[in-house]
């Protein structure tokens, strides 16, 4: 999928890296950041020009989130009414309404295969949109700036800094699983301790 | 937390865990191994063309292949004998399957014997790019 996209990037420019990264922050799995480092590699090349690249794949990647946020939104009370009574789901919303801007910015960038339930779980949890905006723009720019930028830096040889990136992606949410589930184990013990002080 | 949920809560946090080590350890090793490979690469000098043909790929047009190592596209295209006003905008791997279909990847090869042998005499100061190993985009 993705080399038949870096073909396309090459013959149709800068409105197709806008769709892609639209599409990928939709939720489409076709390598958004891939082609995100390829376009600043194709940048550099003289093949994209930059600025207009880097201005139509924000708008691009904005607009998808915006959408994704919507869904979560307009779903917000179909999961209220499916699972509003579970404690889990309150607990999931209360832990996510405490760092969501935290959330929001890093999934951009940092953990971006996690980007998509972020945004639907904003939404759904009436997380205010202003302030969604405001850490998706900020992760954004950094998104296309870092990766964008380092795909210019290295030109031709894009393939390592994309071949790096997309496995430090999945190690930084390998660690972000593995400390979460370790806070639960705190957390947990804590309870089972409390709740053996109250029984005794 | 009442009692009856401890199971759940138990696998959960187990869970948790263990795929929490299992993703650090297999992409903490890819993400090594990919790190490794920038030993000794530098980013290449701005507004220098491209020399090593090792880096040409099957999704690239011809085009753009012209652009990158400085070689007219009509010494390419000639070289495929294929015409260059039809099939400017397809991929080596689309040229390949049209008119080579019986040979797997002998476009890629043709283009890159081609590209280096007729590569532009390097400039003063124009340092050829260092030799990478092939590698394929991320999926």
């Amino acid at each position: 999928m993705s080399t038949f996209l870096l073909t396309q990037v090459i013959n149709f420019g800068a409105p197709l890296v806008g769709l892609i990264l639209f599409l990928g922050a939709l939720g489409l799995p076709i390598g958004a950041s891939v082609v995100l480092i390829a376009a600043g590699a194709f940048s550099q090349q003289g093949i994209l020009n930059w600025q207009s690249t880097a201005l139509i794949g924000f708008v691009g990647a904005i607009l998808g989130d915006t959408l994704s946020f919507g869904m979560g939104y307009y779903a917000k009370d179909w999961a209220q009414n499916r699972f509003g009574k579970s404690a889990a789901w309150r607990n999931a919303r209360e832990s996510f309404m405490k760092s969501a801007g935290p959330a929001v910015f890093f999934t951009r960038w940092l953990v971006t295969a996690i980007a998509i339930p972020t945004n639907l779980i904003a939404g759904g949890s009436g997380y205010k949109f202003s302030r969604f905006m405001l850490y998706d723009i900020s992760g954004e720019i950094v998104w296309i700036l870092l990766y964008g930028g380092l795909g210019y830096l290295f030109g031709s040889q894009w393939e390592l800094v994309s071949d790096f990136l997309s496995n430090f992606g999945g190690l930084i949410l390998g660690l972000v699983i593995f400390g979460y589930g370790i806070r639960r184990a705190l957390k947990w013990q804590r309870q089972v301790k409390t709740n053996k002080i109250g029984a005794g | 937390m009442p009692s009856r949920t401890s199971p759940q809560q138990r696998s959960l946090v187990f869970g948790l865990i263990f795929i929490g080590i299992l993703f650090t350890a297999f992409f903490g090793m890819r993400a090594f191994h990919a790190f490794r490979k920038f030993n000794g690469h530098r980013p290449p000098p701005p507004n220098k063309f491209e020399t090593d043909v090792e880096l040409i790929r099957d999704w690239m047009t011809v085009p753009f292949i012209s652009r990158m190592y400085q070689v007219s596209p009509e010494i390419i295209f000639e070289a495929l004998s294929i015409s260059p006003q039809k099939d400017h905008n397809k991929s080596l791997k689309e040229l390949n399957d049209e008119y080579y279909p019986n040979k797997n990847g002998y476009v890629l090869e043709l283009v890159k014997q081609t590209v280096s042998a007729n590569l532009p005499p390097p400039t003063p100061g124009s340092a050829p790019t260092e030799s990478l190993p092939p590698t394929a985009p991320a999926p």
